[in-house]
C-alpha cells in the first residue's frame, strides 16, 4: 500500500516537472501566427510573402508569422467557417475582400481591429495616412475600423496609344466623357469583330465596374447604411441604360463579355480601350507590344467616377487575445509605408497609404512610368465597394440584373426594379 | 456403431467448446469484419444526408447573435414559389436550373451514346491504325474534365478564340459561345459529348467483341444485310451493355459542373447554370445553407430516382429470370 501510493507521488512529480519545463519551453519558443493570403493577380506572391515574413520574424523573435497560400477568398472563408465550428484550424489573420467587412461582423468572424488603432501612439495619424476611398470599406455605421485596406485596386481604362495614332487620335488624351467614349469608340472599331473599339467585361461580377457608371453619375449603388441599397435609383438606371446601349453603338459586341479574356484581348490588339482592374497593369505592360495609355474611366453626368475594389487585412474572434494583439503587430508591418511601396510596385496594387507614394521603389517606378500613377489620382473620385449585409448575395443580384440588360433579356428599369425588390427582401430583415 | 464414425464423434469432442463467454465474441465477430465498411458509410454518407435533410427544414440565423429557426418544408417551396419568399433571387432563378440541369443530362447522353455506339461500329473492324483511330476517339475521356473545359474556353473565346478565329477565316458570321443565353448551354454541352463519348465507345467495344462472330457468319449465310445484322443481332445482344451506359451517363451527367469553371461560370444569367453547382456558388453563405441543403436533397431524390431504374433494370429483372 505504501509502496503503491509512493509510486503514484514519484508520478505526479514527474507530470510537474514536465509540465513546468513545458510552459518553460512555451515562454522561449515565439507565438505561431497563420496568415493566409489569397491570389488574384498574377506576379510571384509567394516569394513576396515569404519574404515579408522573413523579415518580420527576424525584427520580432517572439513572433512566428507562418504565410499560407490560401486558394480563393472563398476559401479562407470557409476556413474560418470550419473553425468557428469546431473542427480544423484557420488563420489568425488572412487577406479577405474588403467588400465583405459587414459579413464577416454577423458572422462572427473578425474582431474590429479598432481596440489596436486605439492603443497606437499616432493611431489617429496612422488611420488619416489610408486613402479615405479606401477605408470606406474598413469602417462600420459607428464609424469603427473592422479591417485594414491591404491589397486595393480599382478600375481604370486602358487604351493603345499607337491605334489612337493610326486613326488620328490624340494618344496622350484619354476619352473624358462618356461622347467621346462613344465617338472614338467608333474611329477605332474595324467590321466583323476584327477590332473592337472598347471592352467592358461583364462576366463573374459585373456590379463592379457598372459601379463607375452608377457614381459618375452622381449615385453610388450603396451608402453607408449596410442594409441599404440603391439599384433602380434614376442615375443608376440611366447608367445601366448608357452601358447596356454600347453594343447597339456597334463599339463593343454583344453578351457578356469574359473578364479573363479582356487584357489578351487588349494586348493582342483586337480591342482598342477596355476597362480593368488596375491589378492588370504590370501584365499588360509586360506583353503590349505597343505604347499603353492609362485614363481615368470617362466622366458621366457629374463627372469622374469609379468604385475600390480588393482584400484588407482581418483579425479573427477564433485566435486567442495574444495571438490577435501578435497579429494586428504583423498588420501594422504590411502596412508600413515601405512594404506598401515595395508590394504595390511588385504588384500593380494601389498601395493604400499616401506616405507609400513617397518612398522607393513606387515612387520612381511612377515616374519612369507614369501608367502607374492614375490609379491614384482617379482615387479621388472614387466611392466604395458595394458592400452591405449578407455580401455576396447582394452582388450577385445586382450583377445578375446587369447581365440581364446586357443579355436582352430585360429593359434596365425593369431588371433594376426586380433587383431592388429582391435586395430589399434580404436586407429588410436586417432593419 | 462402426470405426470411422467412432473417431469422427471423438474427434468432435475434442473441439473447443463455445461457452456463453465466447459466443458473445463470435455473435459480434462477422460486425467487426464488416465494420471498417459500415463507419466509412455511416461518416461520409448516412451522417452528411442526415445532417442535409435536417439542415434543409431549417432557416440559419442572419448574425451570430440570432438562432436558427425551423421552417418545416418552406426551403422547398421558396424554391418553386417566389412570391412569399425573403429569397426572390434564389426562387427566380432555381427552376431554371433545374431545367438547366435536366436539358444538360438528357440531351448530353441522348447524344453521345449513340454517337459512342457508331464509333463502336466504325473501330470494331480491321482497319489501318486502329490504335490510333481508337486512342483519338479515347483520349479525351483520360483529360480531367476542368482541363478538357480550359481548351475549349480558349476555342470558345469571344474576339481571340479558336473557333471564331475559323469562322473569321471562310469569311462567315462569327458566333458567341459562351456571353449569349441562347448559346451557353449548348456551348458546354458540346464540350460534354466531346469528352464522354469516347468514354461510352470502350464499353461497347468490350460489348461488341464478347458477340461470337459465328452468329453474324450465320446471319450473312441467311442473306441479312449489314442494317439487319446490326438492328437484329449487334443491338438486341448489347442491351445490357446499353443500360448500363445509360445509367452510368445519366448518373454522371448530375455530377459534372466543375466544366463551369472555365466555361462561362453558369452564365449569363444562370443559362448554363446546373444544380451542383449553384450548390457549390451558393454554398460559401452560411445564411444559404437552409436553401443549399433543399436543392442539395432534391437533386439527391432525382440521383435516386435513377439509382432505383438501376435496380430494376440489373437486379430485379435477373432476379426474376433466374427464379423462372
Amino acid at each position: 500500500m505504501f509502496q503503491k501510493n509512493r509510486l503514484i507521488i514519484v508520478l505526479l512529480a514527474l507530470c510537474i516537472t514536465a509540465l513546468f519545463s513545458f510552459s518553460v519551453m512555451a515562454q522561449d519558443a515565439p507565438l505561431e501566427i497563420n496568415f493566409y493570403y489569397p491570389t488574384a493577380v498574377g506576379g510571384p506572391l509567394t516569394q513576396i510573402f515569404d519574404g515579408y515574413a522573413a523579415q518580420f520574424n527576424e525584427a520580432n523573435p517572439d513572433i512566428k508569422v507562418i504565410p499560407t497560400y490560401a486558394g480563393g477568398y472563398n476559401d479562407i472563408s470557409a476556413a474560418i467557417q470550419t473553425e468557428i465550428q469546431g473542427t480544423g484550424e484557420g488563420p489568425d489573420v488572412a487577406v479577405m475582400l474588403a467588400a465583405d467587412t459587414q459579413t464577416f461582423i454577423d458572422n462572427g468572424y473578425i474582431v474590429p481591429v479598432q481596440q489596436f488603432i486605439d492603443e497606437m501612439e499616432d493611431g489617429e495619424a496612422y488611420v488619416n495616412d489610408f486613402f479615405p476611398a479606401f477605408l470606406l470599406n474598413s469602417v462600420d455605421g459607428d464609424g469603427m475600423v473592422w479591417s485594414i485596406p491591404f491589397q486595393r485596386s480599382t478600375p481604370v481604362l486602358y487604351y493603345n496609344k499607337d491605334l489612337f495614332n493610326e486613326v488620328g487620335l490624340d494618344p496622350e488624351k484619354a476619352p473624358a466623357n462618356r461622347e467621346e467614349l462613344i465617338e472614338y469608340g467608333k474611329q477605332l472599331t474595324l467590321p466583323d469583330g476584327e477590332r473592337w473599339g472598347l471592352l467592358i467585361p461583364s462576366d463573374g461580377f459585373p456590379y463592379w465596374l457598372f459601379q463607375g457608371f452608377a457614381i459618375a453619375n452622381g449615385q453610388n449603388v450603396v451608402g453607408e447604411n449596410p442594409a441599404e441599397v440603391f439599384f433602380n435609383a434614376p442615375p443608376v438606371v440611366s447608367a445601366l441604360e448608357f452601358f447596356g446601349s454600347l453594343p447597339d453603338e456597334g463599339i463593343m459586341p454583344d453578351g457578356v463579355i469574359v473578364w479573363g479574356d479582356t487584357p489578351t484581348a487588349f494586348t493582342s490588339g483586337k480591342a482598342a480601350m477596355i476597362y480593368h482592374t488596375t491589378g492588370s497593369l504590370t501584365n499588360i505592360l509586360n506583353n503590349a507590344t505597343f505604347e499603353v495609355g492609362v485614363g481615368f474611366l470617362p466622366a458621366g453626368d457629374v463627372g469622374y467616377g469609379a468604385p475600390t475594389g480588393g482584400g484588407n487585412l482581418y483579425v479573427f474572434t477564433t485566435s486567442t487575445p495574444e495571438e490577435q494583439a501578435a497579429a494586428w503587430r504583423w498588420i501594422e508591418f504590411l502596412s508600413s509605408p515601405e512594404i506598401q511601396s515595395d508590394w504595390s510596385a511588385g504588384t500593380g496594387y494601389v498601395a493604400a497609404r499616401q506616405s507609400a507614394w513617397e518612398l522607393d521603389p513606387l515612387m520612381s517606378l511612377v515616374a519612369e512610368k507614369p501608367q502607374y500613377g492614375v490609379a491614384r489620382e482617379q482615387l479621388e473620385f472614387a466611392d466604395k465597394e458595394l458592400a452591405t449585409h449578407q455580401g455576396l448575395d447582394i452582388r450577385n443580384i445586382l450583377g445578375t440584373a446587369i447581365s440581364r440588360v446586357i443579355t436582352g433579356e430585360m429593359e434596365p428599369q425593369e431588371s433594376l426594379d426586380q433587383a431592388q425588390a429582391e435586395a430589399e427582401a434580404i436586407l429588410s430583415q436586417y432593419r | 456403431m462402426d470405426a470411422p464414425a467412432q473417431v469422427a464423434t471423438s474427434q468432435l469432442k475434442t473441439l473447443p467448446q463455445i461457452g456463453p463467454q465466447k459466443s458473445l465474441l463470435a455473435l459480434l465477430f462477422p460486425y467487426f469484419l464488416v465494420a471498417p465498411t459500415l463507419i466509412l458509410i455511416f461518416v461520409f454518407t448516412i451522417w452528411p444526408t442526415t445532417q442535409t435533410v435536417i439542415g434543409s427544414l431549417y432557416k440559419p440565423p442572419l448574425t451570430v447573435r440570432q438562432q436558427e429557426q425551423f421552417v418545416g418544408l418552406q426551403n422547398y417551396v421558396d424554391l418553386f414559389d417566389s412570391s412569399r419568399t425573403t429569397r426572390p433571387d434564389i426562387s427566380a432563378v432555381f427552376t431554371k436550373i433545374l431545367v438547366n440541369t435536366l436539358v444538360f443530362t438528357t440531351s448530353t447522353v441522348l447524344v453521345s451514346v449513340p454517337v459512342a455506339f457508331i464509333f463502336a461500329l466504325l473501330l470494331n473492324r480491321k482497319i489501318r491504325y486502329l490504335g490510333i483511330w481508337r486512342f483519338s476517339l479515347f483520349y479525351p475521356a483520360l483529360l480531367p474534365l476542368i482541363g478538357a473545359a480550359s481548351i475549349w474556353s480558349f476555342i470558345y473565346a469571344d474576339t481571340i478564340g479558336l473557333a471564331n478565329t475559323v469562322l473569321r477565316s471562310f469569311g462567315l458570321p462569327t458566333v458567341q459561345w459562351l456571353n449569349i443565353q441562347s448559346m451557353s448551354l449548348l456551348s458546354v454541352i458540346i464540350v460534354i459529348i466531346w469528352k464522354q463519348t469516347g468514354y461510352y465507345m470502350i464499353f461497347y467495344l468490350a460489348g461488341l467483341q464478347s458477340i461470337p462472330r459465328d452468329i453474324y457468319e450465320a446471319a450473312d449465310l441467311d442473306g441479312a444485310n449489314i442494317w439487319q445484322q446490326i438492328r437484329f443481332i449487334t443491338l438486341p445482344l448489347l442491351r445490357r451493355t446499353t443500360l448500363f451506359i445509360m445509367v452510368v451517363a445519366f448518373t454522371a451527367g448530375f455530377q459534372m459542373v466543375e466544366q463551369l469553371e472555365a466555361l462561362g461560370l453558369g452564365g449569363p444569367n444562370d443559362s448554363s447554370n446546373l444544380l451542383l453547382y449553384y450548390v457549390f456558388q451558393k454554398f460559401s453563405d452560411p445564411r444559404n445553407w437552409g436553401y443549399v441543403n433543399a436543392i442539395t436533397v432534391i437533386l439527391l431524390l432525382i440521383l435516386m430516382l435513377f439509382t432505383v431504374t438501376n435496380f430494376y433494370f440489373f437486379e430485379w429483372r435477373r432476379i426474376r429470370e433466374d427464379e423462372h
